[in-house]
């Protein structure tokens, strides 16, 4: 990341003026036999303006289209909504539009609304290790939860049906992608087949975690579950003061957890190989969100996948890789949300389902600084 | 739902940058899009997440552990200095310094046995312990900074006192 403006890059643009940061800190995995560790955000460091500049020796066809964009930081989002759609000039893009609020970009005088179905994994993080008295070391309970919950409904309701049903961790246009793995349709009378087998203690609720945002979900997923299981559930609603600690507890794998499933929004950086980004950080050795044993099956054929330098291999053991957590019901699956935008009419953006690129966005003749200048 | 609910108005476009847009964006990732938009890497993503290249005109495999990129002719960081195989190289032996780099996980990590040859202004070759089948998409996360950069500010240096977490 970059602390300060300057010509520092190559890129489209150059950084003109102020900043946008991060602060992190160190959780440490391991340290023997060799040191591993990875990095949690703490906060942002961003000036009120973020100013870009058309890099004009730029020459790849990556050239940028605008003279200059400038990220405006001190706005609440909803005053920025506001902007975007109410009055011309002061806001021409907003990203990360709430599904709620996406009728009245669609009915706005002066925005547009953009959906892409992004790179974005909404999953429930099983607390699998054996010391955890509820049975999600046990495959069966895993699955039950799976047939439970119902993902095409969180999908449709939770985010308007501005999000994909998944079935495992890859969604359909990432490679790797299964096309005969289709995301498990609700079904209760499975679920409860297979959680009796597995037999979960009676009285036990399931301990659900989350940020407040996730709040709502949630609780879709303790309702599916008591109806479909009779169990109860407890919401636990992390504050934003202990999301840190919450995080490094979980990546350093030292401290008990205190949830049994925890829903953790994920990413991923391309569509090339989601088992890199994705499956490998919820269930390698070495992955941050892994919250249960070591799985020696996953991490062999992630380990022939990353000594794979052959297109079709690599793309074979990546199916194979999403198949087995699928089948072996790793996490709670529910769904890939779409990236929303709020994009000023005389603007042609075209998102990207991996980044927030500006490069080959313009404006027509009508925009207001074409206009004014 | 997929992507471009309605569409802009038609564009023209003469060559040269033209406009301003203010943009709000919340994303906690914006300190990497910023990143994005203004350094490059030896690859991007397009449209649909797909790696393409970028600042690398063509990354070759010599053989199972030999990774050939060849740097696209004629670029320049902004500041004016030129941008060839010893800069990927130096920002190289940058990150290798460093045992956390990167704020989002270990895999964009580099193994910590790997090296950086230049043969030539536009030919570097990666050699690893054993072969990296995921270094393409590694290579996302390896930001190209020029020399005055460096010589500044670093990723973290002056702020922090260390590259850790801070790529």
């Amino acid at each position: 990341m970059i602390d300060a403006p300057g010509p520092w890059g190559t890129g489209p643009f150059t950084l003109v003026e102020g900043h946008s940061s991060i602060d992190t800190v160190m959780a440490i995995q391991r340290v023997r036999p060799e040191f591993v560790a990875t990095n949690l955000i703490t906060g942002e460091d961003r000036t009120p303006r973020v100013v870009l500049e058309a890099n004009r020796e730029h020459n790849s066809g990556r050239t940028a289209r605008l003279e200059r964009v400038v990220f405006l930081n001190d706005l609440s989002p909803a005053e920025a909504l506001d902007a975007v759609c109410d009055r011309e000039g002061e806001i021409d893009i907003v990203t990360e539009v709430s599904p709620a609020d996406a009728g009245r970009v669609q009915d706005s005088e002066h925005a547009r609304l953009v959906t892409i179905d992004a790179n974005r994994m909404l999953t429930g993080v099983f607390n699998a290790y054996e010391s955890n008295d509820a049975p999600l070391h046990d495959v069966r309970m895993r699955e039950a939860l799976n047939w439970a919950v119902d993902r095409h409904r969180i999908a449709e309701e939770a985010f308007g049906g501005y999000a994909v049903p998944l079935a495992a961790l890859t969604p359909t246009w990432c490679n790797g992608a299964k096309a005969d793995l289709e995301p498990r349709r609700r079904d209760p009378a499975r679920a409860k087949e297979l959680a009796e087998a597995a037999g979960w203690p009676q009285g036990r609720a399931l301990r659900i975690a989350g940020d407040g945002s996730l709040e709502g979900i949630a609780r879709m997923i303790a309702a599916d579950v008591e109806d479909a299981l009779g169990i109860a559930s407890e919401i636990i609603v992390v504050p934003p003061e202990q999301m840190v600690a919450g995080a490094r507890a979980l990546v350093e794998k030292k401290l008990v957890l205190p949830w049994d499933v925890l829903l953790n929004p994920w990413f991923d950086l391309s569509s090339d190989n989601p088992a890199a980004f994705v499956h490998r950080e919820f269930f390698g050795h070495d992955g941050g969100f892994r919250a249960g044993p070591v799985d020696p099956e996953f991490d062999r054929i992630f380990g022939e996948l990353a000594r794979t330098i052959d297109a079709d291999r690599s793309r074979a053991l990546a199916e194979e890789i999403d198949r087995y957590v699928y089948e072996q019901s790793k996490a709670l699956f529910l769904c890939a949300p779409n990236a929303l935008y709020a994009v000023n009419r005389h603007v042609e953006f075209k998102a990207y389902r991996a980044t927030f690129e500006l490069a080959d966005t313009e404006v027509s003749s009508n925009h207001w600084s074409r206009r004014e200048g | 739902m997929g992507t471009a609910v309605t569409e802009a108005e038609p564009t023209e476009r003469d060559g040269e940058p033209v406009g301003t847009i203010n943009v709000f964006d919340p994303h906690p990732l914006n300190w990497l899009f910023i990143t994005w938009n203004t350094m490059e890497e030896p690859i991007r993503t397009d449209h649909d997440g797909y790696i393409t290249m970028a600042l690398a005109e063509s990354a070759t495999w010599r053989d199972e552990t030999s990774l050939e990129v060849k740097v696209r002719p004629g670029v320049r960081f902004q500041d004016g200095a030129p941008c060839t195989a010893h800069s990927i190289k130096n920002d190289f032996d940058e990150v290798q310094t460093w045992a956390a780099p990167h704020p989002p996980g270990t895999h964009l990590n580099f193994h910590p046995d790997s090296q950086c040859v230049v043969e030539d202004d536009l030919t570097c070759v990666f050699r690893f312990p054993e072969p990296d089948g995921l270094i393409l998409g590694k290579f996302r996360g390896f930001h190209i900074a020029s020399p005055s950069f460096w010589q500044t500010h670093g990723f973290g240096y002056k702020k922090t006192g260390s590259g850790e977490g801070h790529w």
